[in-house]
């Protein structure tokens, strides 16, 4: 048995851009009112008439196997752990921001209030430990979110990949992200 | 009015803002200093004590650096915990190995300041009682002669190069993550060393300056501009080349809004084409002239172009660099 490798699939055809993992994201780590951890954002109306299409983009954190953000921190405040989830130890963090300029997908800001790096965690301490998904996959009304262990086969989210084609972002920079996202089919190919 | 999905401040904020351009044009200052105070030293007869220009450069090396530390530390967002830097190492980021490099250099170059002014510190009342107790030490630095001359100047490219190296290691910023980078800030640091110590020189130390001394330090800066140049050149065709989104910023870098203004006006035109205006128009005739009095004037404005070409480059690296992404 080796260690778990945690990923999350979001499947922007099934999002609907609600917002409430980003409410839920909030209230369940409290996060500061003048930062997010997590958005959707929603794109468009791209392409022509009458081939429109609207794309829906999650922007968070998307757990990057090989995290830019983790070898420039100076003093190892930036961590992976034995589950691959990328995270930053307050008490470590100067908050000198290499972490977040390195960063190619904007993950990162400084706390206002601690003024430490912070970012999406997947709820890992709060609700992964004790056994729980992350509180967006929890409240997602549509069910957009799986979360699961990228190295079970036969885990939800290993099935679910399996049956459709998936992209990641920015994968030219090959940071091998562990979000894993289900394209839009809707609309025309621009 | 926000978006449905919220506040999007924190996503185009700069990260890294104005005191962080001041840090690193004043660790390139701090090292092209002290490169040139070591180049006059190389030159000189010490007999005669010590030239102007390695005062100079004494002059501003320690303070430059100093401040940009102090700049360094204040921008943290947990300023009191920088000591974590200090027990914390982490070969793999440019900034811890910055941290120990900077450490070894700003030790060393209090060392170096006290060589020079050594004399004057022994023999003023003032200083003297604090000074004695550690004359042994500076002296066995003084001792160690070109020994001690080489260990500042690779530690003062390094300082320089670093502050590159810190950009340059940043995939996610296509301006900054290009490999001339660090080369462009050495060269420009050393290029602005030499201006500012040419300036404080004629005017503080203007007696003990050796005109051969100025005359060559002068015709050195007059070959690094068309360098620097050239390093541009370099860099944009570079990302044109790199296509995809290194091509796409490289171009609104040069095209788009204040810092492409930026660029061409301050950087190439103020900072680059302009002082090469003024050594030829003027400064050239007293590099070649054996009886012309020193220009204090036209050395001025050319340090002044410089420096200020040396800034607004940091500047540009840093704002476009995070902006253009
Ligand atoms: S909660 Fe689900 S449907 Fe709503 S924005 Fe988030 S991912 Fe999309
Ligand atoms: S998305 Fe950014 S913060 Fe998250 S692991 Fe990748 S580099 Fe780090
Ligand atoms: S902000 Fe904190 S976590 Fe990020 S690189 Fe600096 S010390 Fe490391």
């Amino acid at each position: 048995m080796g260690n778990k490798r945690y990923g999350m699939l979001y499947d922007s055809n099934a999002c609907i851009g609600c917002q409430a993992c980003s409410i839920a994201c909030r209230a369940e780590n409290k996060v500061h009112d003048d930062v997010h951890r997590l958005q959707v954002r929603i794109e468009g109306p791209k392409g022509e008439f009458p081939n429109l299409r609207m794309d829906f983009h999650r922007q968070s954190c998307v757990m990057c196997d090989n995290a830019p953000c983790v070898p420039v921190c100076p003093t190892g405040a930036s961590y992976t752990n034995e589950e691959g989830i990328n995270m930053v130890d307050e008490k470590k963090c100067v908050g000198c921001g290499y972490c977040i300029t390195a960063c190619p997908y904007q993950a990162r800001y400084l706390d206002p209030k601690t003024g430490t790096a912070d970012k999406c965690t997947f709820c890992y301490e709060n609700r992964i430990k004790p056994g729980e998904k992350p509180a967006c996959v929890s409240i997602c009304p549509t069910n957009a979110l799986i979360f699961g262990d990228l190295n079970d086969p036969n885990s939800g989210i290993c099935q679910a990949i399996k049956k459709q084609a998936t992209i990641k972002y920015k994968e030219l920079l090959h940071t091998n992200p562990k979000l894993i996202v289900i394209p839009n089919r809707h609309g025309g190919e621009k | 009015m926000d978006q449905i999905w919220g506040n999007t401040t924190q996503y185009t904020e700069i990260v890294w803002g104005w005191q962080i351009a001041v840090y690193l044009f004043l660790a390139g200052l701090s090292a092209g200093a002290l490169i040139s105070a070591i180049l006059v030293k190389w030159r000189s007869n010490l007999s005669a004590g010590y030239d102007g220009i390695m005062k100079a450069g004494a002059v501003i090396a320690l303070p430059a650096i100093s401040l940009g530390l102090a700049l360094l530390v204040f921008d943290l967002g947990k300023p009191f915990s920088f000591w974590l830097l200090m027990f914390h190492f982490n070969l793999k980021s440019v900034m811890s190995i910055g941290v120990i490099l900077l450490s070894v250099y700003s030790g060393l170059m209090t060392v170096f300041a006290a060589v020079i002014f050594k004399k004057e510190f022994a023999e003023n009342s003032l200083t003297a009682w604090a000074f004695r107790p550690f004359l042994f030490i500076i002296e066995w630095f003084e001792g160690l002669g070109k020994w001690f001359d080489w260990v500042m100047v690779v530690l003062a490219i390094g300082i320089a190069a670093y502050t590159g190296f810190l950009l340059s290691a940043l995939v996610a910023k296509p301006l900054l993550n290009v490999p001339v980078l660090p080369l462009l800030f050495l060269i420009s640091g050393i290029s602005s060393g030499i201006a500012g110590s040419i300036a404080v020189s004629v005017i503080f130390f203007k007696q003990s300056v050796q005109e051969s001394n100025l005359k060559y330090l002068l015709s050195f800066d007059t070959k690094l501009i068309p360098t620097e140049l050239f390093i541009l050149f370099v860099m944009f065709i570079g990302l044109f080349n790199m296509g995809g989104q290194y091509a796409i910023v490289g171009q609104q870098a040069l095209t788009i809004g204040i810092w492409a203004k930026v660029f061409w006006a301050g950087i190439v035109g103020i900072g680059l084409l302009g002082p090469l205006l003024v050594i030829t128009l003027s400064l050239h005739q007293y590099e070649e002239s054996d009886h012309a009095p020193i220009p204090v004037g036209a050395l001025l404005v050319n340090s002044g172009l410089v420096l200020t070409g040396v800034i607004l480059l940091r500047f540009y690296m840093l704002y476009a660099g995070q902006t253009f992404i």
